[in-house]
């Protein structure tokens, strides 16, 4: 049986793994993903948790907003990556480093 | 003293100080200007010659008439002043004439006899600090110039003895002179401090004038007290055996001789002024300055080594063989009876031999740097490979050098004391004082004056010796090599002119009017002690007869010897020989008991001086090395370590830090991670 602590173990993994990404990957898209990856596995704990609210769902409710949220927000990434390739001819985070001051 | 008076005196004090000073001002112009020039000869000369005029106007003004004594404040040490000054009386106005006379003809002659060196001036320049030296030796009144002055002498006597220095045996002989005379000198330093201790002043003449503080001091009871202080009577005893040791140095006394007869390596025309009125009489003229000081006993004791110095010389100087050591041996000799003269009291006999001898003396040294010099022109000339001065190679120069053989015949007969020189005056005044001493004490006593009588035939058979082998017979080199060619003369006037000169001071008629009487030549009486003994007796008529009659038989028999006319030959290989030619061993007993002893404990101390005291020093210097190492070692690596690991701690503390701040996206997600664990695990600590 399938219990909500085999949820967060997955959801810990994912999470783990998409952090992992966000800080070692050298393309920034890639980085995106990690995000994703991280933002879907709060959504799963979400999902997980709403198990015990069934009358109002709200855990589901929260997922749906985060799913929304989560393409608004990858938008925005995107644009802002295309922004920032078109100033360093590169999308490698290691290169953009002039958010120092 | 009227005041006009009181200005010739001031102006006699002045030349007197300027004939000091003369051969200094010499001395300084041939050290800065005439260094390689041959006018510092005539530079040192002209001075000698002005100091002679001098001396002379001051012997004429103070001779016989009064004491000019004049002193100034030299330095003052808590209450006690030590006044500096000149001190005139006959006995240094004697002697300044004395020396500057003689110095004269030795630097007329000295400026040909050396014309050939390379050293000409240094030569002079030694000769005239040496004048210097001496002539203020005898003027000055304290006892500590005195002692400056006699140290001086000393000084510049070694620097002539070794003027050859290239020759070995000249820096031999000139080292063994000057340690000679340094055992005097502690003698003399030790004696004048014991006189400032018991009197308090180092004025020679208010120590020791007729009525001085000497004379009034009493030793008695083993006490010897003065007007201010009071001394065991040992000290007096031994203030004399300082005096009696400077005077044994430097008057070339038994036992401190040996130096003299190997003096002779330095330049000819130097031993004739060593030998005449400057170096050696500076002794004798010593005991002349400090003679109240002396009691019976130790006048006795001067008596019987001056008797026994005359003695040995004597019989020293009968079998060698080099010209010049004979007369220092003959010198030591008559050293040797004025220093019995002053013990049998006969204190102006024994400064009239003093004066006299230092004329016949001087000139016989000047002939021996004649034949000397021929003889080396002979040698050069022709190759030779002889000893210039060994008498045996010589022999009939009277045809080739007729003037220095005259001369020489009246310095040698001066030497024996022959009537009508100068020589018969003194000696025989110094004779028959010995015998007069010698009466009313026990027998023993008649040993000196008839050791001393024994002494002057000996001196006549030396010195007829020496004439005969040189001047007599067959020339001896010819004879060895007949084919040699003779080219010799007595030279020019710088050599003649000195040497008549100095003959014609051998004669009676300088010192006194009556040849056959000393009583009435005026050194004798000009010196004359107040409390002298009358001299009487019938010693006048036996002693010069006796002694002159004796002595003209003894120069016969030395003639028919040596002159090749008598086939009888001293054996030359008994005992006594074996003495006299070895000098009496004496130097061989130096060698054997003083020398080695004092070498094997120098050689002692050098090594102590090398291995332990500096050993110990190296052991500290290591000491030291190895702390300093440790020191820094500790200083690099402990401190400066440290030092280091908290620059690197920081630094990568720094490192690290910087890390977070470096502008790359990733590492603000890693900061910002870090910090939400952080603040995680901590709250899963503390609740």
């Amino acid at each position: 049986m399938i219990g909500l602590q085999d949820y967060m173990l997955v959801s810990a993994l994912l999470f783990c793994i998409g952090l992992f990404i966000v800080v070692s990957k050298k393309n920034a898209i890639q980085v995106l993903i990690g995000i994703e990856l991280m933002l879907n596995a709060a959504i799963l704990n979400l999902v997980a948790f709403s198990r015990y609210d069934s009358f109002k769902n709200a855990g589901q409710m929260f997922a749906l907003f985060a799913i929304v949220l989560a393409a608004a927000t990858t938008a925005v990434a995107l644009a802002i990556i295309l922004n920032v390739y078109r100033r360093y001819k590169t999308i490698n985070p290691d290169e953009v480093n002039q958010l120092k001051d | 003293m009227n005041p006009a008076n009181l200005n010739t005196d001031a102006q006699t004090v002045t030349f007197a100080i300027m004939a000091a000073v003369l051969p200094f001002a010499a001395f300084a112009v041939n050290f800065l200007v005439f260094t390689k020039s041959k006018v510092a000869g005539w530079a040192s000369t002209l001075a000698i010659l002005g100091s002679s005029v001098l001396a002379a106007t001051v012997f004429a003004r103070v001779w016989n008439t009064h004491t000019i004594h004049v002193q100034t404040v030299w330095f003052t040490i808590g209450a006690t002043k030590v006044y500096a000054g000149i001190l005139l009386n006959n006995l240094s106005v004697l002697l300044l004439g004395l020396v500057s006379v003689v110095a004269l003809p030795v630097h007329v002659y000295g400026t040909t006899y050396m014309k050939d060196d390379e050293n000409f001036s240094l030569y002079f320049r030694y000769l005239s600090f040496f004048c210097f030296s001496m002539l203020a030796l005898v003027i000055v009144d304290s006892l500590v110039l005195f002692y400056a002055f006699w140290e001086l002498v000393g000084f510049s006597s070694y620097l002539l003895i070794g003027f050859w220095y290239h020759r070995d045996k000249a820096v031999a002989a000139n080292k063994k002179a000057f340690i000679m005379n340094r055992i005097g000198d502690i003698g003399l330093l030790s004696a004048i401090i014991i006189l400032f201790v018991q009197f308090g002043t180092f004025d020679i003449d208010a120590l020791f004038r007729s009525d001085g503080l000497v004379a009034s001091s009493v030793l008695a009871n083993g006490e010897w007290t003065s007007t201010i202080n009071h001394l065991p009577a040992m000290w007096h005893y031994i203030a004399f055996a300082g005096i009696f040791l400077a005077v044994a140095a430097k008057s070339s006394q038994f036992p401190l001789h040996t130096w003299l007869p190997d003096a002779m390596e330095g330049p000819t025309s130097v031993s004739a002024l060593i030998h005449a009125a400057t170096m050696v009489a500076s002794g004798v003229f010593l005991l002349g300055r400090v003679y109240p000081l002396f009691n019976a006993g130790e006048l006795t004791f001067l008596a019987i080594i001056g008797c026994f110095t005359a003695f040995m010389a004597a019989t020293i100087a009968l079998t060698q063989n080099d010209l010049k050591r004979i007369l220092a041996y003959s010198t030591v000799s008559q050293l040797g009876y004025m220093v019995m003269a002053m013990g049998v009291g006969a204190y102006s006999s024994s400064l009239f031999h003093l004066a006299t001898h230092a004329f016949f003396k001087c000139l016989l040294f000047l002939v021996a740097g004649v034949i000397i010099h021929e003889v080396k022109h002979i040698s050069d000339e022709n190759n030779l490979d002889i000893d210039p001065q060994n008498i045996l190679h010589m022999g009939g120069l009277r045809k080739r050098l007729p003037v220095t053989f005259w001369v020489a015949i009246v310095g040698a007969v001066a030497l024996i004391g022959l009537p009508l020189t100068s020589g018969y005056l003194s000696k025989d005044g110094i004779l028959i004082q010995a015998f007069n001493w010698s009466d009313g004490k026990s027998g023993i006593f008649k040993l000196v004056p008839a050791i001393a009588t024994f002494t002057s035939w000996l001196t006549a058979f030396y010195v007829a010796r020496l004439i005969v082998k040189v001047f007599f017979g067959e020339f001896r080199l010819l004879q060895m090599k007949p084919n040699i060619s003779v080219h010799i003369s007595d030279g020019g006037w710088g050599y003649k002119a000195p040497l008549i000169l100095l003959a014609l001071c051998c004669l009676f008629p300088l010192f006194s009017i009556n040849p056959f009487s000393y009583e009435q030549a005026w050194p004798f009486t000009g010196l004359m002690q107040a409390n002298a003994p009358a001299v009487e007796g019938a010693y006048h008529l036996v002693v010069p007869v006796l002694v002159n009659v004796v002595s003209l038989l003894v120069m016969y028999g030395a003639y028919r010897l040596y002159s090749g006319r008598s086939t009888w030959a001293f054996p030359q290989n008994n005992l006594l020989f074996r003495i006299s030619c070895n000098e009496w061993y004496i130097d061989r007993f130096y060698n054997r008991v003083i020398v080695k002893y004092v070498v094997a404990l120098s050689t002692a101390a050098f090594w102590f001086d090398r291995k332990v005291v500096d050993g110990f020093i190296h052991l500290l210097e290591k000491t030291g090395q190895l702390v300093a190492k440790a020191a820094a070692w500790t200083d690099k690596y402990i401190i400066d370590g440290t030092l280091w690991l908290l620059a690197q701690i920081v630094q990568a503390i720094g490192n690290f830090t910087r890390r977070f701040q470096g502008g790359k996206i990733q590492y603000y997600l890693y900061s910002m991670l870090l910090a939400v664990i952080v603040f995680f695990v901590f709250k899963l600590i503390w609740t």
